[in-house]
Parts: structure tokens; C-alpha cells; sequence
């Protein structure tokens, strides 16, 4: 009965731990690390659709899950990849900056071309130009 | 009669094909017209080590340490401006803002030229720069890029390797080093 009480209360420690500790982490207007701003982010599908984006051919290629961290006061984004197709597909992808006012905070990247395998995920990452760039879009293009 | 139009058709066809056409193009795009080192491998490479470079301790520290740019050496087998590259490496650091640059070898003697110049009698001495006033950098960078090309009948296989390294002048450490892989198969 003791044993049973002791381990209830360490289940009920560790629940409120974790969460404290999600919540500890987040500040207001970011999730997962990224700036998020006044749109409502409830899940790691949500940040991925509002940061990323496609340009010209549209590809099969999904950004699946997307981290933001700080390197110094340069913002350092990982964002995985996923070809989920049978087939190795190629895209090219960039980031696009954006600074504190929604203005483009750096000169325009340049497309980065990308080989994915079949059935396969690829962690990309960025570093941002300067100390400006305080939001991003992912923005992806097929090479095929 | 028909046979002269039929020539006729066909010369418009022949003029029409041989009608040249220019139009601008995306300068950030993928460039792949052949397997040599193109545009899209400079901006690669260019964005890539600067990136890397402002997360070097060195750089990041903020007190805008002094860099000068030494030789990228070519050891490929064609012909690359690796001085393009390097322009384009301090570019994207200067608008970066963490890193000022001091003078470089090639650019010592046109600097010298107009020190020289101001010196002269045409100019006035309390506006004129003085000799003894520049700044030394306290770090170089320099790097190389290598290739290796295999090709078989149908295939050719090229891979570039460009590196990149930041020397602590005053003591000879190295600060930062980095490196770019570049691979491009052409198959016909």
C-alpha cells in the first residue's frame, strides 16, 4: 500500500515536472524554440504550416518537424525533411528572413539543391545572416 | 508554284528556329547547364562558410575582431576565380555585421598609392591621412577547394571540397575551420 502511495506521488511529481518544465521553456510568442508571433500554435503540424511555404513547381517534399534555438543572438533553425515517396526526389530550398517590423531582414538566399532518397529524412539547418532576422519561412521548390 | 512555297515555309521555319531569345533569369537559382563549378556553388559555398564563420567563437565574441583575406588555393583541374569566392565570403560577413576587414595583400598597393597621394602637395596636410595609422588584423582566413572528377563513358561524376580557416595572427592558432561538400553527376 506504501509502495503503491509512494510511486502515485513520484507519477504525479514527474507529470507536474514535465509540464512545468514545456511550459518553462516556451515563452510567450514562440513554440518549439520559433518566433510564432500572434498565431496559434498548438502543435508541431501547425508551426510547420505556418513557417513553410512553396515556390515555383510545388514537390511531394514536407517539412515534418522544425526546431529554433539561439546561437549568440543569431537564430538557428533544424528542419527535417521528409520524402515519404518510393522514388529519390530532388528540390531546392532557402530561408527567407524576416526581421522585427515582417520586413526581409537579409538580401534574398540562394536556393540550396537537395537529393532525398526514397523513404527518407534529412535535418537541414540555418543560421541567420545577422542579429535582425528575428523570423523565417522555409520555403521549398521541386528540382524535377 | 507549290515549290516555292513550300520553300518558303521553310525558310521562315529555319529563320524562326535560329531567332535568338534573351531574357533575365533568377541570379540565386539552380544553375546545372554543365557539371563545372557554376554560380549556384559560389553562393553555396559563399553562404555557407560565412554562416559557419559568425558562430566562431572568435567572430561571435562581438569585439569585431579584424580579419584579412588571404589566397583561396584552386588544387582542381579547371579554372575558378577563387577571389570571387572570397568576395563573396566577406560580403556576407561585412552585412553580417560581427567582423571588420583590414586591408589585404592586393589591395596594399592601391592603399599605399593613396596614402601616398593625400601626402602629396596637392592636398591639404590637416585633412590628409598620415603614414603609420592603419590597423592590423588579428586574424587571417584562407582556404583551399579541391575537386575530384571521375567519368565513364555516360557518366561524370564531380565533387568539390572547399575549406575554409581562420588563424589567430598573433599566435598561430587556428580559430575556426570549416568545410562545403559539393557533389554533381551529369549523365547523358
Amino acid at each position: 500500500m506504501k509502495t503503491t502511495l509512494t510511486l502515485a506521488a513520484l507519477a504525479t511529481m514527474a507529470l507536474a515536472v514535465g509540464c512545468a518544465t514545456k511550459k518553462g521553456f516556451e515563452q510567450p510568442g514562440f513554440a518549439f524554440g520559433c518566433p510564432i508571433g500572434d498565431t496559434k500554435v498548438s502543435s508541431m503540424d501547425d508551426l510547420v504550416k505556418s513557417k513553410t511555404a512553396m515556390e515555383g513547381r510545388r514537390t511531394t517534399i514536407q517539412a515534418t518537424e522544425m526546431r529554433c534555438t539561439k546561437a549568440g543572438d543569431l537564430m538557428k533553425i533544424d528542419a527535417n525533411l521528409n520524402n515519404d515517396s518510393k522514388t529519390v526526389k530532388r528540390i531546392a530550398y532557402k530561408f527567407r528572413w524576416i526581421d522585427r517590423e515582417g520586413i526581409r531582414a537579409a538580401e534574398e538566399e540562394s536556393w540550396k539543391p537537395l537529393m532525398m532518397y526514397e523513404n527518407s529524412n534529412l535535418m537541414v539547418n540555418a543560421v541567420a545572416p545577422n542579429p535582425k532576422a528575428v523570423d523565417f519561412r522555409l520555403i521549398l521548390m521541386s528540382q524535377e | 508554284m507549290k515549290k516555292y512555297l513550300a520553300l518558303a515555309a521553310a525558310a521562315a521555319l529555319i529563320g524562326g528556329c535560329a531567332h535568338e531569345q534573351t531574357r533575365y533569369g533568377d541570379a540565386r537559382g539552380v544553375e546545372t547547364v554543365t557539371n563545372e563549378f557554376g554560380s549556384t556553388d559560389l553562393q553555396l559555398i559563399a553562404e555557407s562558410m560565412a554562416r559557419s564563420m559568425q558562430q566562431a567563437p572568435a567572430i561571435a565574441s562581438g569585439n569585431l575582431p579584424i580579419v584579412t583575406v588571404q589566397e583561396v588555393k584552386n588544387k582542381t583541374s579547371e579554372y575558378i576565380d577563387t577571389r570571387a569566392i572570397t568576395d563573396s565570403i566577406r560580403s556576407e560577413l561585412q552585412k553580417g555585421g560581427k567582423v571588420r576587414f583590414a586591408v589585404d595583400a592586393p589591395g596594399m598597393t592601391p592603399q599605399v598609392d593613396e596614402i601616398k597621394r593625400q601626402q602629396s602637395e596637392y592636398y591639404a596636410k590637416e585633412s590628409a591621412v598620415e603614414k603609420g595609422q592603419m590597423v592590423g588584423a588579428q586574424y587571417r582566413m584562407e582556404g583551399n577547394i579541391t575537386s575530384i572528377v571521375k567519368q565513364v563513358r555516360d557518366t561524370k561524376d564531380v565533387y568539390y571540397k572547399f575549406n575554409l580557416q581562420l588563424w589567430n595572427i598573433r599566435n598561430g592558432l587556428l580559430e575556426w575551420s570549416d568545410e562545403k561538400e559539393i557533389r554533381k553527376t551529369t549523365t547523358r
